[in-house]
C-alpha cells in the first residue's frame, strides 16, 4: 500500500465530512457542529498534508510535479487559507461554501487519468529549484482566487436578497455583504500577488530552460489572461458603476479563467506545460 | 497674427486636455485590461505561426484569408494587439502622473486641528464624555489618547488647541505608493520587452562532438567537447549534459558543462541545452569483418575504423577508409546522388574506399540492414561485411541574446515592493479631539483606512474600548 494514496483516501472523506458539518452549521446553527467543523477542517488538513510529506518521500523530490499533485497543494492552501480568515473574521458560513469547493477538488483529483496521478521522475526541464518555487506561489494565488470565488458568490446571493429587502433565513446568516465583498477583496489581495508571483518565476525558469521568459504557449498566455481579469477586478473596485456587483462577478469570471488555465490548458491546448 | 498663434496654441492645449482626459480613466483601464484578456484567448485557440498553407487547410479560403488579414496567426505581434498594449501603456503613464503628485501632497500633510464634525464623518468614529471626577482634564486625557496609539505603533502629532488639544496619529503612509510602484514596474517591464524585440536575437545551432562551429552574430566559435545523457536508475532520461569550450582568436576561453536549465553565457549570448541526437552524415566509428567468398565464412576478428582514418586490415595487403555516411540511404535516379531520406537511422550505410597496397580499388556503400549488397571486394576472394557503426553526438544548442532581460527583472523586483505596499501595508489615519466640556471633557476620535476595512474595523474598536477604559478608570 502506498503511504500517500492511503493518507489521499483519508483527506477525501475527511473534507467531505468537513464540507457536511459546514453545511450542517449553515443549516441548523448548533455550535457544536461548527466547533467540530473547524477540529475537523484541522484532521483533514493534517492528512492533506500527509498526503504531500509521504509523496515527497516516495518521489524524492517536492510534490509538486504534476496535475494530481498540485491539486492536492491546492486543496492544502485552500483549507489553510480557509481558516485563517475563520480565526480573523469569524465567519464560519463561509466554510460550508469554501470547504465544499475544496471536497469538490478533491473528487477532481481522485477522478484524474492514472497518468496525471503516477509518480514520475522529473524530466529534464523539470529540475530546477525554481519548479518548487513558481508551483507554490501560483498555488497560493489559486487558492486565495477560489475562496473569493466563493465568497463572491455569496455576496451576489446576499446582494440580491438586501436589494429585494427578502428575508430568507439560510441567507440572513450569511455576513453582510459588505463584508463579503471586503473578505473576497481580502482574498484577491492575497492571490493576485502570488498569480505574478508564480508568473514571474515560471518566466525566470523560462529563461533558464527555454531561452526566453516569455513564449506565449497556452499556459503562459492563460496565466496573463486570469491576470487581466484581477488587474481589472482591482481597478473595477475603486470605479464608479464598477464597485460591488461587477467586481464580484469579475471575481467569479477570474475563478473560471483559473479553472481553465489549471485543468482547461493542461487537457485541451497543448504546449510547453503539457505535463501539468 | 498673435492672435491667430494664440488661438493655435488653444486649440492644440484643448486637444492635449481632452487626450489626457481620455488616458486619464480607470473606464478605460477596465476596457483595455478586459479587451485584452479576450482577444488574448484567440492565440491561444489559432495556433500560431504555421505556414500559411496550415491555415487555409484548417479554416478553408474564406475564414482563413479572415484570419490572416486580422493576424490571428501571429496575433501577439499583429498591430492591433500592440494597440491595445500602448493604450495600457499611456493609460497606466497619465493616471500614474495625474494623480502622483495630489497623492505624496496628502501623505505629507499632517491636518492636527480637525473640527469635531470631521472626525465624526469618517469611516468609524466614536466619541464619548468623561467626567471630571475621573480624572478628566484634556491634559492627562490627551497623553491617554497618544500613548494607547504609540502602542499600536502609530506616529503622532499633537497639538493644544484653545479649548481642548487635538491628536493625528498615521502610519503606513508608503502603502499608498504601492499602486504608482508597480506602475512603474509595469511600464519598466514592456520597455524591456520592447527593448529585447528590438536588439535581442534567437538562433540555433548544431555541433558535432569534437566540432567547433562559429556562433552566428558573434565574433567566436563554440566547441562541443562531449555530449552525454544522465539516466534515472529506472532508465528514464534524467539530463541532456553538453561539456562546451568557447573559443575565441584560436583560444579556449571558457569552459563549462551545460544542462537544461543551466545555459552557457558568454558576452551577452545564452546558449541553452535545445536537443540532441546522431549525426545524420558521418559517424565516430564502423565496425567491418572480411568474409572468405568461397567458404563463406568469417576470417579474424572484427576491426574498427575510424572516421576518414585509413585502417590496414591485418593480414592482407587491403586497406580501407570510412568516408561516407548516410542514416536513411536514397539514390536520386535522375542526379545519380546519394542522400540522407531522413534525419533517423532507419537505413544506415556507409561508403569505404578499400585499397590494394595503397591503390583504390573500389568504393562501395555498405548496408547495415542489407549486409549481401556490394560487399564483395573486387579481384579478391573477400567480401567486405558493415557489422556496426558508432554514430557521432551532436548537440542542438538553442542560442539568445536579450539585452532587454535585466530590465524586466529589475521591473519584476520594483513589482514585488510595489505588491508589498499595495497589499499589505495600509495607510491608517486616526485623529482624535479633546474639548472641554461643563463638568468633564469631550472626547472624538475617529478613523480611516486606504483598504481593508474590516481589519481596521477591529483595530479602531480595541482603541476606543482601551480609551473608554483606561480614560475612566484613571
Amino acid at each position: 500500500m502506498i503511504l500517500s494514496l492511503m493518507f489521499f483516501d483519508m483527506a477525501y472523506w475527511f473534507y467531505l465530512i468537513t464540507a457536511i458539518l459546514y453545511i450542517g452549521n449553515w443549516i441548523f446553527r448548533r455550535d457544536w457542529i461548527g466547533s467540530t467543523a473547524t477540529v475537523m477542517t484541522f484532521i483533514a488538513l493534517f492528512a492533506n498534508t500527509m498526503i504531500l510529506v509521504a509523496r515527497t518521500f516516495e518521489s524524492g523530490h517536492a510534490p509538486f510535479s504534476n496535475l494530481y499533485e498540485s491539486m492536492v497543494l491546492f486543496v492544502w492552501a485552500m483549507a489553510i487559507g480557509y481558516l485563517v480568515m475563520e480565526f480573523k473574521y469569524k465567519v464560519k458560513v463561509v466554510g460550508a461554501v469554501v470547504m465544499t469547493l475544496a471536497f469538490i477538488a478533491m473528487i477532481a483529483a481522485s477522478k484524474l487519468p492514472y497518468r496525471f496521478q503516477s509518480i514520475e521522475r522529473l524530466n529534464p526541464a523539470l529540475q530546477s529549484i525554481w519548479l518548487e518555487i513558481h508551483v507554490f506561489t501560483t498555488f497560493i494565488g489559486y487558492a486565495g482566487f477560489a475562496i473569493a470565488f466563493g465568497l463572491s458568490i455569496m455576496y451576489l446571493v446576499k446582494n440580491r436578497m438586501e436589494e429585494r429587502g427578502a428575508k430568507v433565513s439560510l441567507i440572513d446568516s450569511f455576513p453582510q455583504s459588505s463584508v463579503l465583498d471586503e473578505l473576497s477583496y481580502k482574498c484577491i489581495m492575497w492571490g493576485f500577488p502570488f498569480l505574478t508571483t508564480g508568473i514571474i518565476t515560471g518566466a525566470y525558469w523560462a529563461n533558464n530552460a527555454w531561452g526566453t521568459y516569455w513564449s506565449w504557449d497556452p499556459k503562459e498566455t492563460w496565466s496573463l489572461i486570469t491576470w487581466f481579469i484581477y488587474a481589472a477586478y482591482l481597478h473595477a473596485r475603486v470605479t464608479r458603476g464598477w464597485r460591488g456587483k461587477r467586481a464580484a462577478w469579475l471575481s467569479i469570471i477570474g475563478f473560471l479563467a483559473v479553472i481553465f488555465l489549471y485543468w482547461g490548458v493542461s487537457f485541451v491546448l497543448p504546449g510547453l506545460h503539457a505535463y501539468a | 497674427m498673435e492672435k491667430i498663434e494664440k488661438q493655435e496654441v488653444k486649440i492644440l492645449q484643448t486637444i492635449g486636455d481632452k487626450i489626457w482626459a481620455f488616458f486619464n480613466s480607470l473606464k478605460l483601464t477596465l476596457t483595455v485590461l478586459l479587451s485584452l484578456a479576450v482577444v488574448s484567448i484567440i492565440g491561444t485557440v489559432v495556433e500560431q505561426g504555421k505556414p500559411l498553407e496550415f491555415y487555409a487547410k484548417t479554416y478553408g479560403e474564406r475564414i482563413s484569408s479572415y484570419v490572416l488579414t486580422l493576424g490571428f496567426h501571429d496575433m501577439y505581434h499583429a498591430w492591433w494587439f500592440f494597440t491595445l498594449l500602448v493604450f495600457l501603456a499611456a493609460n497606466i503613464i497619465v493616471c500614474t502622473i495625474d494623480r502622483f503628485p495630489q497623492k505624496w501632497k496628502a501623505s505629507l500633510e499632517k491636518r492636527v486641528d480637525v473640527a469635531p464634525q470631521f472626525i465624526k464623518n469618517l469611516g468609524n468614529s466614536a466619541s464619548f464624555t468623561v467626567n471630571t471626577i475621573n480624572g478628566g482634564d484634556v491634559f492627562s486625557v490627551k497623553n491617554r489618547v497618544i500613548e494607547i496609539l504609540k502602542k499600536k505603533r502609530y506616529k503622532i502629532k499633537n497639538t493644544d488647541v484653545s479649548d481642548g488639544a487635538a491628536v493625528f496619529a498615521w502610519k503606513g503612509t508608503a502603502g499608498r505608493f504601492g499602486s504608482d510602484i508597480v506602475h512603474v514596474s509595469l511600464i519598466t517591464i514592456l520597455t524591456g520587452a520592447i527593448i529585447g524585440s528590438f536588439f535581442g536575437f534567437k538562433d540555433y545551432i548544431s555541433i558535432n562532438e569534437n566540432e567547433t562551429v562559429n556562433a552566428p552574430k558573434s565574433n567566436f566559435q563554440v566547441r562541443l567537447d562531449k555530449f552525454w545523457l544522465d539516466y534515472y536508475e529506472s532508465g528514464e532520461i534524467k539530463q541532456y549534459n553538453s561539456q562546451l569550450t568557447v573559443v575565441e582568436n584560436g583560444k579556449d576561453v571558457l569552459s563549462k558543462k551545460i544542462w537544461v536549465n543551466e545555459p552557457l553565457k558568454y558576452k551577452g549570448v545564452w546558449f541553452y541545452q535545445s536537443n540532441y541526437g546522431m549525426a545524420y552524415d558521418r559517424i565516430k566509428e564502423a565496425r567491418l569483418v572480411l568474409k572468405d567468398k568461397k567458404k563463406n565464412q568469417i576470417i579474424g576478428e572484427p576491426f574498427v575504423v575510424k572516421w576518414l582514418e585509413p585502417f590496414k586490415i591485418p593480414g592482407t595487403n587491403l586497406a580501407v577508409n570510412l568516408a561516407g555516411f548516410v542514416s536513411d540511404f536514397g539514390f536520386d535516379e535522375k542526379t545519380k546522388q546519394i542522400y540522407p531520406r531522413s534525419p533517423e537511422h532507419n537505413n544506415p550505410a556507409i561508403q569505404v574506399i578499400v585499397y590494394d597496397n595503397e591503390k583504390p580499388i573500389s568504393g562501395p556503400w555498405l548496408f547495415l540492414n542489407y549486409p549481401e549488397i556490394f560487399a564483395t571486394i573486387p579481384n579478391t576472394n573477400y567480401d567486405l561485411i558493415f557489422m556496426g557503426y558508432q554514430g557521432l553526438q551532436y548537440t542542438g544548442l538553442s542560442m539568445t541574446k536579450d539585452p532587454g532581460t535585466n530590465i524586466v527583472w529589475i521591473g519584476s523586483i520594483i513589482m514585488a515592493l510595489g505588491f508589498i505596499l499595495a497589499f499589505f501595508i495600509f495607510n491608517k489615519k486616526v485623529w482624535g479631539r479633546i474639548q472641554k466640556a461643563e463638568n468633564g471633557v469631550d472626547i472624538y476620535i475617529g478613523g480611516m483606512i486606504n483598504k481593508n476595512k474590516i481589519m481596521f474595523e477591529r483595530e479602531f474598536s480595541e482603541i476606543t474600548a482601551c480609551l473608554k477604559t483606561e480614560v475612566t478608570q484613571k
